[in-house]
C-alpha cells in the first residue's frame, strides 16, 4: 500500500473503484481472521472460566480497575478521533486529518503508557505466575503469619504435656503439623495474589489454603472463597490476551504514525488515497473492540467499588503515595 | 471485411474467450514472456508476478518433499524388521515426527495453492496479477522464514512428539525442539493465512468482464473454499501455539496436565484446525481435477453447480467435524455423537464431486496422457481412502481402529492418493503452460503408472495390518504383521522411484522438451488462450469471457463464438487481436 508512483491505480488494477473495492475487502477478511486468532484465546479463557469461577473472580479483584477505566474512556475517544480523520479524508481537508491522526496517536500511546505502568506495578505487587519473590508487604505479612502459626504450634505442644492418652497424641500432633507448616517456604505468586486482594474491599473471599492451618477456629465457608495457585491460571489469560492487545495496539500506533508522515508529505492530496485512512481506521475499530471485550472479561468479573477504581488510578500515576 | 470471409479453424470446443493468435517461428523466438523479460536474482527474489512467485514456491516445497520422503523412507525401512532394523528407538520418534511435520505444513498445505493457486487463478480468471502482489511475495518469504525453522529443528537434532504436538509428549516428555517446530507452525500459519486472503480478494474482486461467478473454473471455487478455511481455521492453531508458548515461558498449565492445564483443550483447539486443514489439503486437488477430467474426457462437467458448491459446502462443514479425533479422548459420548453424525454429513459432497466425475467420464472421448492417468488414480485411491474414512467417523467401529494402521492408510489415501496425484495431474497438466516446454509423453505416463503401482502396493497392506490390530507411531511390532510391513516397503520403494521420474524428465524438458504452443491440450480455460510461457501481465488486453469453463465437445466450436453469439461489442473489442480471424465485421 505504499505510495505508487504511477498513481493512485496499481498496475494490476482495472480503475480505481476495483482497487478501492479490493483494498477494504482486503482488510474485512483481515479482522475476520483476527476474529478467530482471538476468538481463540477467548474460547480457551470461556472453557476455565466455567472451571474455576471462583479463582477467576478472585484474580479478577486483583486487577488495577482504576487504569483499566481510564484506559477504556482513551480508546472509545480514539474511536471518535479516527472517525472524524476519515471524515477529514473524504472530504480532503488534510490539516484536519493530520491533526486527527496525530491526536489519535496519542491517545494510543497513552494507553500504551497506562498499561505499561500498570504491568510494572503487577509485577511490582509480585502477581507473576510462578514467581520467585515476594512482595515487601507479602514478605512482612506472611512471616508474621507464619510466626503466629508456629507459637500456636509451641503453644499445643505446651498444652499436650499437660494432658494425656489420645488427647495429648492429639494435640501434640497439631501442633507438629502447625510448626511443619510454618516452616515450609512461601508459594510466592500465593502470597502476593492474597496481599493485592486483601487491599480490595469489594472483594469477600477468602484464600482456601489458609483456612485449614489458620490459628484458632476455621469460618464458615465462603462462596467467594478462592485457590490462589488457580488465580495464576487466571493471569496466565490477563498477561497473553491483554500482552497480544498490546501488540495489536503498538502495530496501529505505529501505522497511525506512518500514515500521519505520509498525510504531511502530501500523499493523501490525492483523494482518492483515503481508503488506506479507511481501513486503517477498521484497524483501529478492532483493537478497540478486542479492548471491549478484554475489560469486561479480565477486569469487571470481580467486584470492584469506583471509589477505589478512582484510588487506584491516583496511586498508579503518583497523585498519593501508596498504602 | 465480413465474417464469413475470414478462415475460421474448426475447433472441437468453444474457449472461454477469443483465443491469441499463436506467435510464428520468428515471433517465438524473440518474444519475452514472464520468465526471462529481467533476468536479474534480484528481479527474481524481489519479484511481485504471481507467476514466479509460483515458480518458487514449487522450487521451495520440492524441496521439503524430499526431505519429508527421506524420513518416510528410514520409518519404512526400519519398521522391515519387528525389532526396528536401522533406528534407535528414539530416531524412530524424530523421523516419523519430521515425516509429518515436513509433508503437512511444508508440502501439502502450501503445495498447490502456493504453485497452482498463484500462477493459475488470476490467469484463469482473467486478472493481470493477484489482488495484492506485495503480499503475495511477503507471504513466500514469511512461508521461507517458518519453514526455516523446521529446518533449524531438524539440524540441531529433530522433533519427537508425532505431528499433533499433542501435550504431554511435546511439552513433558519432549526433550526436543519443540518451540522452533512451534515458531515454524505459527509462521508459516500467517503466510498461509496471507495466501487465503490474497487468493478471495483476487477471487472477488479481480474477475474480468463476463466472468460470472457461474463461468468460473471449478478449480477456482476449490481454491476459494480452500482459502475460507486457511483464513478462518489457521489463526486458532497460532493462538493455540501462542498459548502453549506462554505456558513453557510461565510454567502455569493452560495445555500441560502435570502442571494443571486441560490436554483435551489443546486438542479440540488443535483438530479445529487441523481438521478443516485436511480440506485445504484435499480441495484444491478436487479443483484441478474438474480441469484435468474434463479436458482429456471432451466433455462439460456434468452438474456444474452440485460440484461447485459441494467445495463451499466441504469448507463449512469440515469446520464442525473435528471431534472426531477424539473420540477415544474423554470427550463426552453424546458430543461424540454429535461429531458422527457431522462426519458422515461431510462425507456427502465429497461424494457427489465423486458421482460427478464419474459422470463425467461417462460418453467422453477419453485419452490417457499422463495428467488424465494421474486424475484417474485420483479419484480411486481418493474413493477408497473417502469410504474407509466412514468406518473411522463411526463410533463403534472407530473404538477398534483408533490410532493403528488403518488410520495411517486411510489418511495416506486420502492425501497422498488424493492430493499427491492432483498435484502430479495440475503439475502434468500446466506444465507446458508454465514453461512452454512439453514433456516426454512415454516417461511422464511409466512415471504415473509406477506411482499408482507403489502406492497402492505400500498403503493397502496397511488396512489389512491396521484393521488386525497394529497400532501406529510404535517402532516394533509383532512378527505376525511382518509381511505387510515388508510389502508396504517394498511399494514405499517403488514409489520413491516413481516420484523420481517427475524430477529428471521435466527438468530435462526445459532443455530438450519441444515449444508447447499456445494450447497443447485444447483446453478451453483463459490460460490456454494467451502464448506458453504467458507475458508478464498475462494478457495483452483483459480478455471477455462469453462461454462457461467446460465447453468441449462442440462441433466446430469457435464458429459459435464468431457467428454472432458473442454480441457486437465483445468482437469490436477483441478484434485486434484474434489469430482465428474474428474482426470487426462490416
Amino acid at each position: 500500500m505504499a505510495a505508487n508512483v504511477n498513481g493512485p491505480v496499481a498496475h494490476h488494477f482495472n480503475n480505481m473503484g476495483q482497487q478501492l473495492a479490493t483494498v477494504r475487502m482486503g482488510m474485512w477478511m483481515f479482522m475476520a481472521t483476527e476474529i478467530l486468532f482471538f476468538g481463540g484465546a477467548f474460547c480457551a479463557y470461556a472453557v476455565y472460566r466455567l472451571m474455576y469461577p471462583k479463582d477467576f473472580e478472585a484474580g479478577s479483584a486483583a486487577l488495577n480497575v482504576g487504569i483499566a477505566s481510564v484506559n477504556t474512556f482513551l480508546l472509545l475517544f480514539s474511536s471518535l478521533t479516527i472517525t472524524l480523520a476519515i471524515r477529514a479524508a473524504y472530504t480532503s481537508r488534510t490539516k484536519a486529518l493530520g491533526r486527527y491522526l496525530c491526536l489519535t496517536t496519542l491517545l494510543g500511546v497513552a494507553f500504551l503508557g497506562l498499561k505499561a505502568r500498570e504491568y510494572h506495578m503487577d509485577y511490582e505487587e509480585g502477581l507473576i505466575p510462578n514467581v520467585s519473590t515476594l512482595s515487601p508487604e507479602a514478605k512482612e505479612k506472611h512471616a508474621a503469619r507464619m510466626a503466629a502459626l508456629a507459637a500456636e504450634g509451641d503453644r499445643l505442644e505446651a498444652e499436650a504435656k499437660t494432658k494425656s492418652g489420645s488427647e495429648a497424641a492429639e494435640l501434640r500432633e497439631r501442633g507438629i503439623e502447625l510448626k511443619a507448616r510454618a516452616a515450609q517456604p512461601p508459594v510466592a505468586f500465593n502470597e502476593n495474589v492474597k496481599v493485592v486482594l486483601s487491599h480490595n474491599k469489594a472483594f469477600k473471599g477468602r484464600p482456601l489454603d489458609e483456612q485449614t492451618y489458620d490459628v484458632g477456629t476455621p469460618s464458615a465457608a465462603n462462596a467467594h472463597d478462592y485457590d490462589p495457585f488457580k488465580v495464576q491460571l487466571f493471569f496466565m489469560f490477563y498477561y497473553s490476551m491483554t500482552g497480544l492487545h498490546v501488540l495489536h495496539m503498538i502495530i496501529g500506533v505505529g501505522l497511525l504514525t506512518w500514515q500521519y508522515v505520509l498525510t504531511r508529505r502530501g500523499f493523501f492530496d490525492h483523494n482518492a488515497r483515503f481508503v488506506y485512512i479507511e481501513v486503517m481506521s477498521l484497524y483501529w475499530h478492532f483493537v478497540d473492540m478486542v479492548w471491549m471485550f478484554l475489560m469486561p472479561l479480565l477486569y469487571l468479573t470481580g467486584p470492584h467499588t469506583a471509589g477505589e477504581a478512582i484510588e487506584m488510578f491516583k496511586k498508579s500515576v503518583g497523585m498519593t503515595g501508596g498504602h | 471485411m465480413a465474417v464469413d470471409e475470414v478462415p475460421i479453424p474448426k475447433l472441437d470446443y468453444t474457449p472461454q474467450t477469443i483465443p491469441e493468435p499463436e506467435p510464428t517461428p520468428e515471433q517465438a523466438r524473440t518474444r519475452r514472456n514472464y520468465l526471462n523479460h529481467t533476468t536479474s536474482v534480484l528481479s527474481w527474489l524481489l519479484t511481485v508476478d504471481h507467476k514466479r512467485i509460483g515458480l518458487m514456491y514449487l522450487v521451495a516445497v520440492t524441496v521439503f518433499f524430499l526431505f519429508g520422503g527421506i524420513a518416510a523412507g528410514l520409518v519404512r525401512v526400519n519398521l522391515v524388521s519387528p525389532h526396528g532394523a536401522i533406528l534407535e528407538l528414539d530416531q524412530y520418534n524424530k523421523a516419523f515426527t519430521a515425516h509429518g511435520t515436513i509433508m503437512l505444513f511444508l508440502f501439502l498445505i502450501p503445495v498447490i495453492p502456493g504453485v497452482l493457486g498463484n500462477f493459475f487463478v488470476p490467469m484463469m480468471i482473467g486478472a493481470k496479477d493477484m489482488a495484492f502482489p506485495k503480499l503475495n511475495l511477503a507471504s513466500f518469504y514469511v512461508w521461507a522464514i517458518g519453514a526455516s525453522f523446521f529446518l533449524w529443528q531438524l539440524i540441531v537434532g529433530g522433533l519427537d512428539p508425532g505431528w499433533t504436538l499433542y501435550p504431554p509428549y511435546s511439552t513433558k516428555y519432549s526433550h526436543t525442539n519443540v518451540l522452533y517446530a512451534g515458531l515454524g507452525i505459527f509462521i508459516t500459519g500467517f503466510s498461509s493465512i496471507l495466501t487465503g486472503l490474497n487468493i478471495i480478494a483476487t477471487v472477488h474482486k479481480m474477475r474480468c468482464p463476463g466472468m460470472s461467478w457461474g463461468r468460473m473454473p471449478l478449480f477456482i471455487w476449490a481454491m476459494y473454499a480452500t482459502s475460507v478455511i486457511q483464513l478462518l481455521a489457521t489463526p486458532v492453531l497460532a493462538v493455540t501455539v501462542t498459548m502453549a508458548a506462554v505456558e513453557k515461558v510461565f510454567g502455569v498449565g493452560i495445555f500441560d496436565p502435570t502442571i494443571g492445564g486441560d490436554p483435551i483443550l489443546f486438542q479440540h483447539m488443535f483438530w479445529f484446525y487441523s481438521h478443516p486443514a485436511v480440506y485445504i489439503m484435499i480441495l484444491p486437488g478436487m479443483g484441478v481435477i474438474n480441469e484435468v477430467l474434463t479436458c482429456f474426457s471432451r466433455k462439460n462437467i456434468f452438474g456444474y453447480q452440485a460440484v461447485a458448491w459441494s467445495s463451499v459446502g466441504i469448507a463449512l462443514v469440515g469446520f464442525l467435524v473435528w471431534g472426531h479425533h477424539m473420540f477415544l479422548a474423554g470427550q463426552g459420548y453424546y458430543l461424540g455423537m454429535v461429531f458422527a453424525f457431522l462426519t458422515m454429513l461431510v462425507a456427502v459432497p465429497s461424494a457427489i464431486k465423486v458421482f460427478n466425475w464419474t459422470a463425467t467420464l461417462y460418453g467422453g472421448s477419453i485419452s490417457f496422457p499422463a495428467p488424465m492417468i494421474h486424475a484417474i488414480g485420483f479419484i480411486v485411491l481418493f474413493t477408497i481412502g473417502g469410504l474407509t474414512g466412514l468406518y473411522l467417523g463411526t463410533m463403534g467401529t472407530d473404538i477398534h481402529l483408533h490410532d493403528t494402521y488403518f488410520v495411517i492408510a486411510h489418511f495416506h489415501f486420502t492425501m497422498v492418493g488424493g492430493m499427491m496425484f492432483a498435484w502430479q495431474a495440475g503439475l502434468h497438466f500446466w506444465w507446458p503452460k508454465m514453461t512452454g516446454k512439453m514433456y516426454s509423453d512415454f516417461w511422464s505416463r511409466l512415471a504415473a503408472i509406477v506411482m499408482i503401482t507403489g502406492f497402492a502396493l505400500t498403503f493397502l497392506p496397511q488396512f489389512v495390518a491396521g484393521f488386525q490390530g497394529m497400532p501406529r507411531r510404535y517402532p516394533n511390532y509383532p512378527p505376525e504383521f511382518q509381511v505387510y510391513n515388508i510389502l508396504s516397503t517394498a511399494g514405499a520403494t517403488i514409489q520413491g522411484f516413481g516420484y523420481l521420474m517427475p524430477v529428471f524428465y521435466l527438468t530435462a524438458s526445459l532443455f530438450f522438451g519441444r515449444a508447447a504452443g499456445n494450447n497443447p491440450w485444447k483446453a478451453t480455460g483463459l490460460e490456454w488462450q494467451v502464448p506458453s510461457p504467458p507475458d508478464a501481465h498475462n494478457f495483452k488486453d483483459i480478455p471477455e469471457v462469453y462461454f462457461g469453463p467446460y465447453e468441449y465437445g462442440v462441433p466446430d466450436g469457435l464458429r459459435l463464438v464468431a457467428d454472432g453469439h458473442l454480441g457486437k461489442k465483445a468482437v469490436h473489442a477483441n478484434g485486434a487481436h484474434t489469430g482465428a480471424g474474428v474482426t470487426n465485421g462490416s
